[in-house]
């Protein structure tokens, strides 16, 4: 079954005015159950639009989404999804365990058992001594690691990511992309990953989709065709740079052929 | 700090009336010195020895005792005029955010209402006195003081927390969204959280606030057994006994600080989760 099934989707913002924006047009996109699938393309391209569809955070303006089957409201309301952004957005007056046990509290669970769930969590991003500490004591990349946490805490199906490492240093970025595919292959979780970064993009997907800006659409999709887990021996690998190549190519025709049209117009 | 400086405030006052003009000193032609004489500024000294003293002669109530009461009195209908101003503020602020119309409908009379002189307002609450019933209770006259003192209390408390409301990032409301939370989950677990270092200092003008409220209305009405009674009762005589009314006005100042001291403590506590601005 997919995981989400988008079709001839359209978004247009300020409709009919002069400042009308048209941020998605005619996107078609299928997401396979337990798939990582990247949105990336420059800015303006509509990539976190696109999310904020799947995650009934915005409206379509044309077109159907279903998400686990349900329509995407349902789909919020249900809780089939988390998610995070590239701010943290802890709340610095909640302790690190409480910050992760906010959908919880929300969903109704009882207070032992949104505990025990807390720490269950920080266990798996590694921070279970850091339970009772407040947000702003926790470097950058422990703040994004509670973030994550907290999106799969409820234990989703799929996990909505906007440019959730954006904000990292290099280093701490490559060693959370690792260990959020270990993260994602333990529970089997489905992501949709939003990312300015061919390596980081093309690294953790099966499918790379390129997009394009004015207006945002899919131009491409590109299968990364790595063979086996992936590791950070992965990242030495040809396949790897074949991928990173193909993505790349994808995202200069985008460029390229605005360029083409812009003569054409002329 | 604060035992220095009270040091240095007497010192001053004292160095004044030793060089100044005992009449009174016209600087090009303005009346711009205040009298030194004793009657205008009594002795440091002197002022604090009439505590000692009975209040009127042949009593036995040594005039502390007569201030501390009065300020006691006062302290309480600032209390409960700050704890009624502050839950009207905190409501009309949560009213605000809900409604976008009531924002547009209710802000203005606030900003109005802050323009009218306190001297005005007062005869009129207090007339309520005695002729009010509310719930079979009458309205008692100690509770208009406090009402106008929650008059000037409200006023900081509702803005500060309205802004307040609306501080939180966007990302952080996707978030609530995200786990279709209801819009007073949102108020309960975001927007009111993020409003407390806004609420903080709103909280402690409101504190101040009520005691001016208060004391006011006291002056304006004459109402018995507090503060401000005993300092137009203090300042008739002054002619007679200049240090009198300075017992009474210490003890107004005492009363805003007490005030202003319990809000610095729940500031301590409600902050005490939050980053610290000197965290280096």
């Amino acid at each position: 079954m997919s995981a989400i099934e988008i079709t001839s989707v359209s978004k247009v913002f300020n409709r009919g005015s002069a400042n009308q924006v048209d941020a998605l047009v005619g996107v078609d996109l299928s997401v396979a159950s337990g798939e990582f699938v990247s949105l990336i393309g420059p800015s303006g391209c509509g990539k976190s639009t696109l999310l904020r569809l799947i995650a009934n955070l915005l409206e379509p303006s044309e077109g159907s989404i279903v998400v686990n089957g349900k329509s995407p409201e349902q789909a919020r309301l249900d809780q089939d999804y988390g998610m995070a952004f590239q701010q943290s957005g802890l709340f610095e007056w909640r302790t690190v365990a409480k910050n992760i046990e906010l959908p919880l509290e929300l969903k109704g669970w009882g207070k032992s058992e949104r505990r025990q769930r807390a720490l269950e969590m920080l266990d798996m991003v590694k921070l279970a001594d850091f339970a009772d500490h407040h947000p702003w004591q926790l470097s950058g990349g422990m703040q994004q690691r509670v973030a994550i946490a907290r999106a799969l805490a409820v234990q989703p199906s799929l996990l909505l990511m906007d440019e959730p490492f954006g904000a990292l240093d290099e280093m701490t970025r490559e060693h959370m992309q690792s260990e959020l595919l270990n993260i994602c292959r333990a529970q089997g979780t489905t992501v949709v990953f939003v990312t300015h970064s061919i390596p980081e993009a093309v690294y953790l997907s099966n499918r790379v989709v390129v997009m394009s800006p004015r207006p945002g659409r899919i131009t491409r999709i590109v299968d990364v065709a790595i063979e086996g887990e992936r590791s950070d021996a992965t990242r030495d690998n040809t396949a790897f740079f074949a991928g990173i190549t193909a993505v790349r190519e994808a995202l200069r025709g985008v460029e390229m052929n605005d360029h083409i049209r812009g003569i054409e117009d002329r | 700090m604060f035992v220095v400086s009270l040091l240095i405030v007497a010192v001053v006052w004292e160095f004044y009336k030793w060089v100044g003009p005992a009449d009174g000193g016209k600087v090009f032609g303005w009346s711009l010195l205040p009298r030194s004489n004793d009657n205008a500024m009594p002795h440091v000294w002197d002022m604090l020895s009439r505590y000692g003293r009975p209040e009127v002669r042949g009593s036995d109530r040594e005039i502390w005792r007569v201030v501390l009461a009065g300020a006691w009195f006062s302290f309480r209908l600032a209390l409960v005029g700050f704890v009624l101003g502050s839950t009207l503020g905190i409501a009309l602020a949560v009213l605000m955010a809900r409604f976008k119309v009531a924002e547009r409908g209710i802000l203005p009379y606030l900003v109005v209402s802050q323009t009218v002189p306190l001297i005005a307002l007062a005869p009129l609450v207090v007339s309520w006195g005695g002729k009010l019933e509310i719930f079979g209770y009458e309205w008692p006259r100690w509770l208009s003081a406090s009402v106008l003192g929650a008059f000037l209390a409200f006023f900081p408390v509702s803005v500060g927390t309205l802004k307040g409301f609306t501080s939180p990032p966007g990302a952080s409301l996707e978030l609530m969204q995200s786990y279709a939370a209801s819009w007073w989950q949102t108020l309960r677990r975001l927007r009111f959280p993020a409003a407390v270092p806004f609420m903080v200092p709103a909280l402690k003008l409101a504190a101040s606030s009520s005691v001016i409220g208060v004391v006011v209305a006291e002056i304006s009405t004459g109402l018995k057994g507090g503060i401000g009674r005993l300092i137009i009762e203090y300042g008739r005589q002054a002619t007679s006994d200049p240090a009198k009314v300075f017992t009474a006005v210490f003890g107004a100042a005492l009363l805003g600080l007490t005030m202003a001291g319990f809000v610095a403590l729940a500031d301590l506590w409600m902050m005490r989760n939050r980053p610290k601005e000197t965290a280096a």
